[in-house]
């Protein structure tokens, strides 16, 4: 007897379910990102190519740094890391993202340079459900419930320095800085503290002034308009080519007496270097310096003196911090980890120790309750380095 | 008390900036010179002299290391690189029609972004840094001012190669025949001078220019990915406000540029985004044909 061709074809068809079904369940025990074996995926987007290269390399090295000195392992579990680039913002950060959601199934984001690439990659977090331990750019956001940062809102460095600059300079301060969305928060956050503290600004009509950005290269105009300000001292931010071309002309300029306090960005990383000799004295306000004296500080820049040239820098600290957390909260997941039980394990952390010194998120912002500290670049050995001369406020809410 | 201080000496606190546009003009003057050469000469629309500007930089770059040994080979190379990147386009545009600007702005523009990227290929995508010769970095004292020291040797340099570059043309057979070619291209060929070789001498000397003017300047516009598109434009601003016939009127225009770009900031800080537009829609309203007045090389 033979079965007939309806039946047989029926037979084929429930095989063929079974199958399906079969493999459907295998892949439903391993849930996104993570596998029968324990491993567990995460996604690094940074800026490896482009105009912001030099920090997105800090950002995957600093994280690449904490799975090196931690057997490969966040949570107790086999880090597969998928690094995708980010490039010059949204436009090229959005399909990167996609892939690293959609495709690769990453339990957690990290990294990101940009401000407008975060606000790109956002909506694609709040479809797939994945959280973002961000290490770098934070915009404006509505709402934050599956958004870190382990960086800093822009308008806090001012805000941190402006009780100092009110309390050590006798005098009017001249506050100037570039014309985008960054430069208007780091400045704002100083003007705001600064006139709170009773402090007054030297700008000649009391507002702050704005410089075209990126298309100013030539300072010398402004600093004339400083001098004839008769300021006490300057406040400032700047960051990148911009930051070099400031610092440089500002020491051969007529002001170059006169104190420069700014956001520390101005002399971090690599445009110390290429400002040498001309950023000597200069204050600034950070949240790092590879000088704090604590353990845990002591072993991540001798880890990474280890296997780069210089000192890490706060990009590095930032993104080394978020594996840190990430560590933290898929050990407190459970059994499984998923992105909504990671994201609940984020919330849950407390304090958070770092080098940077012990934080903590803020439960509105979720971006880290932090102290601030005041650096001056001086001489250390051969180079010149931010050096911590003191410590500021701390900031966060 | 700002009040006493500015009734006193209401011209003082822009003493600096005005000198620094000097500064910044005769910079522009250098760099924009072999575009306008090119364009009035061997009615050439180079897009690619950004480049060559920026071929001098990068080796400044590359070459300085706070010696004047290095400033005079930084010079010699890069002076030598833009004028044979200036002949290899020359060679490029032989085949297209002379006036036919259109097919000229494409290619070239095609050839300067392909350059652009071999540079940011071959140099890196950061802007480097740029050491001037030790003697030269530091500040000296103007009337009672503090002002960079290369800014100041710069200004005397590139007022030299200004006169040598009048000479050149006023009295030297090359600048004879390129005065003749402009007057009349026909009758030169029939001279005997091959109108290709005559091309070929301009975009060598716009590129040894262009060159010149990124070695030189390279402290001031310093090479970068946006490099060759800034000295572009600012030569095309040139080109608009001084007219093609005139040395003078290059002079004149790239100097009203450098004021602009300093004095007028620092005197009108809030319109710093778009004065030197401004600027230029302004003198095209008055005067439709720029600062010049004739057609000649003079």
């Amino acid at each position: 007897m033979s079965l007939t061709t309806p039946r047989r074809s029926r037979a084929v068809t429930a095989s063929l379910l079974a199958l399906v079904l079969s493999v459907g369940t295998a892949c439903g025990d391993d849930g996104p990102g993570t596998s029968a074996s324990g491993s567990i995926k995460i996604g690094l987007l940074a800026s490896l190519s482009g105009t912001y290269q030099a920090v997105g390399k800090e950002i995957r090295d600093g994280f690449e740094l904490y799975l090196a000195t931690h057997d490969g392992k966040l949570g107790g579990r086999q880090v597969d890391l998928v690094v995708a680039d980010e490039g010059n913002g949204a436009a090229t950060a959005v399909p990167a993202a996609t892939k690293l959601l959609k495709q690769d199934r990453v339990v957690a984001l990290t990294g990101i340079v940009g401000g407008g690439s975060v606000a790109g990659v956002y909506p694609l977090l709040n479809e797939t459900k994945v959280p973002l331990v961000g290490s770098n750019g934070r915009p404006e956001l509505k709402e934050v419930s599956r958004v870190w940062h382990t960086s800093y809102l822009s308008d806090e460095p001012g805000a941190a320095i402006a009780q100092h600059v009110r309390d050590n300079v006798k005098g009017s301060v001249y506050a100037i800085g570039p014309d985008y969305q960054g430069g208007w928060d780091e400045l704002r956050g100083f003007t705001d503290a600064f006139d709170k503290a009773g402090g007054k600004l030297a700008n000649p009509d009391g507002k702050t002034t704005f410089t075209p950005f990126p298309a100013t290269t030539n300072f010398t105009p402004y600093f004339a308009r400083i001098k004839a300000s008769g300021a006490a001292a300057v406040y400032t931010f700047y960051a990148g080519s911009a930051a070099v071309d400031f610092v440089k002309q500002y020491a051969q300029s007529e002001i170059k007496d006169v104190p420069l306090y700014a956001a520390g960005f101005l002399t971090e990383g690599g445009v110390l270097n290429a400002q040498g000799e001309a950023a000597r004295d200069i204050y600034s306000v950070l949240n790092y310096s590879p000088d704090l004296d604590n353990a845990e500080n002591r072993a991540f820049v001798a880890a990474w003196k280890a296997k780069h040239d210089g000192s890490p820098t706060t990009y590095a600290l930032a993104s080394y911090d978020a594996a840190a957390v990430l560590d933290r909260a898929i050990g407190a997941a459970g059994n499984d980890p998923t992105p909504e039980a990671i994201n609940k394990a984020i919330g849950q952390l407390g304090q958070i120790a770092s080098p940077r010194g012990t934080w903590q998120f803020s439960t509105t912002t979720h971006s880290p309750v932090q102290k601030w500290y005041l650096r001056q670049v001086r001489q250390d050995g051969r180079a010149l380095s931010n050096t911590v001369v003191g410590d500021l406020a701390t900031i966060g809410r | 008390m700002i009040a006493v201080a500015a009734g006193t000496n209401r011209i003082d606190p822009y003493l600096i900036p005005a000198l620094d546009g000097v500064a910044y003009g005769l910079l522009v003057f250098v760099a924009a010179s072999g575009l306008v050469f090119c364009f009035g000469v061997a009615n050439i629309l180079n897009l690619a002299h950004g480049m060559l500007y920026a071929i001098g930089g990068y080796t400044a770059a590359a070459l300085l290391d706070g010696g004047w040994a290095s400033l005079a080979l930084a010079l010699g190379v890069g002076v030598l690189a833009a004028a044979a990147a200036g002949v290899l386009l020359a060679g490029l545009l032989t085949p297209v029609a002379t006036g036919n600007h259109l097919t000229q702005a494409l290619l070239t523009f095609g050839v300067a972004l392909a350059g652009g990227s071999l540079l940011v290929a071959g140099f890196g995508p950061d802007d480097p840094q740029v050491q001037v010769p030790a003697a030269l970095d530091g500040s000296v004292v103007v009337a009672g001012h503090r002002y960079a020291a290369y800014r100041l040797v710069f200004i005397v340099v590139a007022a030299v190669i200004a006169a040598g570059l009048y000479l050149a043309v006023r009295r030297t057979r090359a600048g004879m025949l390129i005065r003749a070619a402009v007057d009349d291209a026909e009758m030169v060929a029939c001279m005997g001078v091959s109108p290709a070789r005559i091309r070929a001498g301009v975009l060598a000397a716009a590129g040894a220019l262009a060159g010149a003017a990124g070695v030189l300047g390279a402290p001031i516009i310093g090479p970068g990915t946006d490099t060759a598109d800034t000295v572009l434009l600012l030569s095309l601003v040139v080109v608009v406000l001084g007219g093609l016939g005139s040395m003078a009127g290059t002079l004149l225009a790239a100097l009203a540029i450098g004021e602009i770009q300093t004095l007028g900031v620092a005197l009108l800080p809030s319109a710093a985004p778009f004065l030197l537009f401004a600027a230029m829609a302004a003198v095209l309203a008055v005067r439709a044909r720029g600062f010049a007045t004739s057609r000649r090389v003079t």
